[in-house]
């Protein structure tokens, strides 16, 4: 019972460590589901302080919204938004594809995602250059590149996170037994998505 | 029962000791009134539910304390007792929601409609001075600038609060009154003075290096004082620094 | 991967510890971090080429970028993401050997260590040292204001004094003390082998010493440290100095860490209970992190958004706060209010917590009300987003938004009385083991009770109009934030001190730390509502010389309070080193975290514990909460199993 009877296992004394007894598990949640799911949460709050700055500036002070002279590329956008949405079918395609243990659907799945999220990128970055107006220009300007940057770096941060489970899919692992690793990320694209509909739709439309 | 008499009786100490305490600056405007007397019925709610806690505290060590020989002594497994707990939340709620009440009554007292006759002064915040601007339906003419406050006794103010730079507050203790002066926007508050003097006006809001100084005074005086002081200033500005005014537009 | 033999020079062997997770390579990340901004901001802004940038090399900016970067590679030099690296890779990741877990010595507390008990203590201890810091910098406050007149330091200085004090004990102190203890105890009572994340669990401490250097550091920035209060208003912190920049990014990392303990109590609270364990057999402290968990989750994520905002402003010249711009300067305060109301619960509902188990124990009777306690806890969760306003009564915010928010900010008195009640009746009629931590207990009471009171005058709109930002505000933080908060830290620590060392505290000195900070806290901080209510302002250097008196007395009561810290520090010190070996249930407890030796075996367990029946069954003939399974040979011989749920 006694912290210093248990020998500190330096390196690799492999049969001498005493592991800890496995935890009881007191819910059918997976810890890492529920904790992506919690982190999600977060991250809905961290875009709604920045939808709270987009209140305040564009409805609660009513000045027309897209500032007079300033152009709002709603159609380049709607194309992003149809790439993006796609790219959540092609990921739910690949894990669909794992747990029925198709390879290579799974890894064209992942390949594909990835792509995708890179071309959203590379068109709204496009779209930054040549929109005409900078952030610097007033407060509307402002919000427009925060709450569309926010989001861009949401897509930045899912794309790492593609980017790894696309080369261990390529490297062999996952199975259709084991392939939590491809659920978490997936969830967390799929809240990018979504999160992108809800901006488009304030943003660009409204 | 003894500890009950003690209780009542620290009750009735600590109102009148509440009562004794010189809480407040002097008091200069029926809204300062207001609201000192909402702060005594606060401390006269608040002392009892104070003194409750406290001596049941007390009663318990007194009574309660583990004595020699109780070392391994068990108090009697109450685990609780629907009727009280219904009863503690019930009561302070219906407290609370009279209290809140009441300050609703009193800040409608302060805050109410606007009167047939009314002074209408701008003050306007800046790092770190206060300037007050008096509109022409004031001054009769152009609108005049100072950095003196005048306000005419036992009539209505209304201040109209600016900011230049950054938030400041617009604080003078002895009417009870406050609110920002936030860049972008004007913020008000009305006043009745009631008191012939001169009081500190006090910037409440941290506005940087000079904040602990950014100090002004407000004198309060007769209407007809009033009226010619603001006389005074127009024909002193309009023999030399009316080109000033005409600038703060 | 290649190694090399007999070549052991000095140079192979400094090679091979810059390859090794730790400080020498974490420091190299540091360096690594600055060059790497430097190289960034002059990439950026040599090629935007934006009017608004005129310098392609800007010491200020690459300050700024630093701030992110420095410690980020710091973190990646010490170890905390190589699992993750390896993941992310796709190479095989290092087997769990748990070579991780237990500190055998004082130099494993200075490592990425993914134990729980580890990390608590890691927690406390990092979290004491922000309070001396933070309280020594209130000594130096108080020294300037025991006379008007700028005698000991300049107004910018003062300014800078108070913001650092208010940020290091909110951020440093009193949020990460709770989720250090949390963190010790939470496991341990609902009968886990660990957290649920144990690498995250060490990330998200090692992320605090961070924030914690960075405040202070600001005070060698040049124009000097942050000084818009802890509260960072802008349009003034948008035009402040660059030690401003050092709190907006402290504050991020420390509200990053925040959120990760958070996620990671709330998915251990939920999937890693005993057997047994329901919701409502859990000791009333794991109920309450729960609770400040969920705040934690949800209100967060907004102080980081007010800072992004700031950050964005004074580093793009962005244009949230420029009133000039169509910016709007009342939307900071909202976003700020909409976390740091919710905060001033999360820095109190752990401390419930804490007063619910010592106050059970040390009164030897069941909670009274424990179902109540549970959901009055949630009640203040809920409430407690509904109240933000209670700030802005004089902010120049729409009129009509005060009266709601009066409402709600008087009832969530209501749940607050509940417990306070639920309290007294526990100790009605108990046997009142009155040692030190009892004593922090009942003194917590009296004070929190008065600081809540005050509370709820605050809430009455024409009241707060005359006193607010005044020192009636000042007397209210420290009637609730240490006659509150830091009692039950004291409580606590004291509490669980054989639980965490082994050894016992030296009680005479317990009890002479206990009333020498009561009565001196009251003597500080009590004569404070007098001098709001007469009109002297907070957050000034110099004041009125008609308030002069009390503030020497406050002064003076201060130092007093200064010292009875010292007998505290004192005591943990030297009882940590050579107190009187502790047995494993000193208060005769019924709560699991008692039921193991003290510390704890390295794994908590060696066999999972069993919840049988409430955590406060006292007095109760017989009463267990929890038992210890048989060896697995043994199963299944008349050990209860889990209930169905
Ligand atoms: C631990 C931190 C903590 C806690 C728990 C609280 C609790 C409360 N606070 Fe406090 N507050 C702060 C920390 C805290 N506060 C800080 C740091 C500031 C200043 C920020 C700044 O500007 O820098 C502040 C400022 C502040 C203001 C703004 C003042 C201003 O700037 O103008 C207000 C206004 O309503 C307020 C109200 C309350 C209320 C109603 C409670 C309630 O939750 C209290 C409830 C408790 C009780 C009431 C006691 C027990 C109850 C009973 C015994 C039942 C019966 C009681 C009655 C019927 C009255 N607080
Ligand atoms: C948990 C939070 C916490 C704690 C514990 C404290 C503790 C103390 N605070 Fe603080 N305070 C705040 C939170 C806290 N404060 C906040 C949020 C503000 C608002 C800031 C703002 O406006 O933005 C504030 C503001 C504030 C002010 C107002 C500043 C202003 O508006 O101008 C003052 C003034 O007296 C003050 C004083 C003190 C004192 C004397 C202590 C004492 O309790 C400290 C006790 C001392 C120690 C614990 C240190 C131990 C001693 C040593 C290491 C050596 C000392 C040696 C000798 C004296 C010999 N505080
Ligand atoms: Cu202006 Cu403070
Ligand atoms: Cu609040």
């Amino acid at each position: 019972m006694e912290a210093a009877s248990i020998a500190h296992a330096g390196g690799h004394a492999h049969d001498e460590h005493h592991g800890p007894p496995e935890a009881h598990r007191s819910s059918r949640v997976e810890p890492q589901l529920l904790g992506m799911l919690l982190f999600i949460i977060s991250e809905i709050m961290v875009f709604g302080g920045f939808f709270t700055a987009y209140f305040f500036i564009r409805v609660a002070q009513g000045d027309p919204w897209p500032a007079p002279g300033t152009n709002l590329p709603v159609e380049v956008a709607g194309m992003n938004t149809a790439i993006l949405v796609s790219s959540s079918f092609t990921i739910h395609w690949a894990e669909q594809c794992i747990k029925k243990n198709n390879r290579f659907g799974f890894k064209a799945g992942m390949l594909l995602t990835f792509l995708l999220g890179c071309s959203f990128l590379f068109i709204q970055i496009n779209e930054y250059a040549n929109i005409g107006f900078a952030p610097q220009d007033g407060a509307q300007q402002t919000v427009f590149f925060s709450l569309t940057g926010l989001h861009g770096a949401h897509v930045f941060i899912g794309l790492l996170l593609l980017l790894f489970v696309t080369i261990r899919a390529f490297r062999g692992h996952y199975s259709p037994e084991e392939h939590r690793g491809v659920e978490v990320p997936g969830i967390y694209w799929h809240f990018v998505d979504v999160m992108w509909l809800v901006v488009y739709f304030t943003v660009y439309i409204l | 029962m003894v500890a009950a008499a003690c209780a009542a009786i620290a009750i009735a100490i600590g109102i009148v000791i509440s009562y004794l305490i010189h809480w407040f600056p002097v008091q200069a405007s029926t809204q300062a009134k207001n609201t000192d007397r909402l702060y005594h019925v606060l401390v006269i709610a608040s002392i009892p539910i104070f003194v409750l806690v406290v001596s049941v505290i007390l009663y318990s060590v007194w009574q309660f304390r583990m004595r020699p020989g109780e070392e391994l002594k068990d108090g009697p497994p109450i685990h609780g007792n629907t009727r009280l707990e219904v009863f503690w939340t019930a009561i302070p709620t219906v407290l609370l929601l009279g209290l809140v009440g009441y300050s609703f009554v009193v800040l409608k007292e302060n805050e109410q409609g606007r009167p047939a006759k009314e002074v209408q002064i701008q003050a306007t915040g800046e790092q770190f001075a206060w300037s007050y601007t008096y509109p022409p339906s004031v001054t009769g003419g152009a609108p005049l600038k100072s950095d003196q406050l005048y306000v005419p006794l036992d009539q209505s103010v209304y201040f109209n609060i600016r900011a230049k730079d950054v938030i400041h507050a617009f604080w003078i203790p002895a009417f009870r009154l406050q609110e920002d002066a936030v860049p972008g926007i004007t913020t008000h508050w009305r006043v009745t003075p009631t008191r012939l003097g001169t009081y500190p006006v006090v910037c409440n809001l941290l506005c940087g290096l000079g904040h602990s100084l950014m100090r002004s005074k407000v004198h309060v005086v007769t209407q007809q004082q009033f009226h010619s002081w603001v006389a005074g200033q127009m024909s002193a500005s309009a023999g030399g620094a009316a080109s000033s005014t005409g600038s703060s537009g | 991967m290649r190694h090399r033999d007999e070549d052991s020079g000095v140079q192979t062997l400094m090679a091979a510890r810059l390859k090794q997770p730790g400080f020498l390579r974490g420091g190299l990340g540091i360096l690594i971090g600055i060059a790497f901004s430097a190289l960034l901001t002059w990439v950026v802004r040599s090629s935007t080429g934006h009017s608004t940038f005129h310098h392609y090399l800007s010491s200020e900016a690459i300050l700024t970028v630093s701030l992110i970067a420095a410690p980020l590679a710091f973190l990646v030099g010490l170890g905390g993401f190589d699992y993750w690296f390896y993941w992310a890779a796709g190479k095989k990741t290092r087997p769990e050997d748990h070579s991780s877990h237990g500190a055998y010595t004082w130099k494993d507390y200075f490592r990425i260590n993914t134990d729980h008990k580890v990390i608590g203590i890691q927690y406390t201890v990092n979290s004491f040292f922000f309070l001396l810091v933070g309280g020594l910098i209130a000594m130096l406050m108080r020294a300037q204001l025991a006379q008007p007149g700028s005698h000991f330091v300049d107004a910018n200085t003062f300014n800078g004094l108070f913001s650092v004090h208010a940020s290091l004990l909110i951020f440093l102190f009193i949020i990460p003390v709770f989720a250090g203890l949390g963190n010790f105890v939470i496991p341990l009572m609902i009968g886990a082998p660990d957290m649920a994340f144990p690498r995250l669990n060490a990330l998200s401490f090692w992320l605090l010493p961070i924030a914690g250097l960075m405040m202070l550091g600001s005070f060698f920035a040049p124009g000097g440290a942050f000084a818009d209060g802890w509260t960072a208003y802008a349009p003034l912190s948008d035009t402040a100095p660059v030690g401003q920049t050092f709190f907006s990014m402290a504050v991020q990392f420390a509200g990053a860490s925040s959120i990760m303990t958070a996620l990671n109590f709330l998915v251990t609270i939920i999937t890693m209970r005993a057997p047994g364990m329901s919701f409502f057999r859990m000791p009333l402290l794991v109920w309450a992190n729960f609770a400040t968990s969920l705040l934690v989750v949800i209100a967060t994520p907004f102080i980081a958004a007010s800072q992004f905002f700031i950050l964005l402003d004074r580093g793009l010249h962005f244009n949230f706060f420029n009133a000039a711009k169509g910016g709007d300067v009342l939307m900071y305060q909202h976003v700020f209010w909409f976390y740091s109301h919710p905060a001033v619960y999360i820095m109190m509902l752990p401390g419930f917590g804490i007063i619910s188990e010592v106050i059970a124990v040390k009164a030897r009777k069941p909670i009274f009300g424990y179902r109540m306690m549970a959901f009055s806890l949630l009640a203040i969760v809920g409430l407690g987003f509904t109240v933000w306003a209670h700030h802005m009564f004089t902010s120049g915010m729409a009129a009509w938004i005060r009266i709601p928010m009066a409402i709600t900010t008087a009832i969530i008195a209501v749940p607050t009385g509940i417990k306070i009640f639920s309290w007294l009746a526990t100790l009605w009629r108990g046997v009142l083991h009155l040692d030190t931590p009892m004593l922090f207990a009942l003194g917590f009471l009296t004070t929190f009770t008065l600081g809540g009171i005050s509370g709820v005058m605050l809430a009455m709109i024409p009241f707060d109009i005359h006193v607010s930002a005044t020192y009636f505000i000042v007397a209210h933080i420290h009637y609730v934030l240490f006659g509150g908060s830091l009692m039950t830290i004291f409580a606590g620590v004291y509490y669980w001190f054989p639980k965490m060392t082994g050894r016992m505290f030296d009680e005479r000195l317990g009890k002479w730390h206990f009333w020498t900070t009561f009565v001196f806290f009251n003597l500080t901080f009590a004569p404070m509502h007098i001098l709001g209510l007469e009109g002297m302002p907070r957050r000034v250097s110099t004041y009125a010389s008609q308030f002069a008196g009390l503030n020497l007395f406050i002064s003076l009561a201060s130092f007093g309070l200064g010292i009875s810290t010292l007998v505290f520090l004192y005591n943990m010190v030297t009882s940590w080193r050579g107190g009187p070996k502790s047995v494993s249930n000193p208060w005769r407890a019924l709560t699991l975290e008692w039921q193991v030796s003290s510390p704890p075996p390295v794994f908590n367990f060696d066999r999972l514990p069993t919840v049988v029946g409430g955590p406060y069954e006292y007095g109760v003939p017989g009463a267990v909460h929890g038992i210890f399974a048989p060896t697995p040979a043994a199963a299944g011989s008349g050990v209860l199993r889990e209930p169905s749920r």
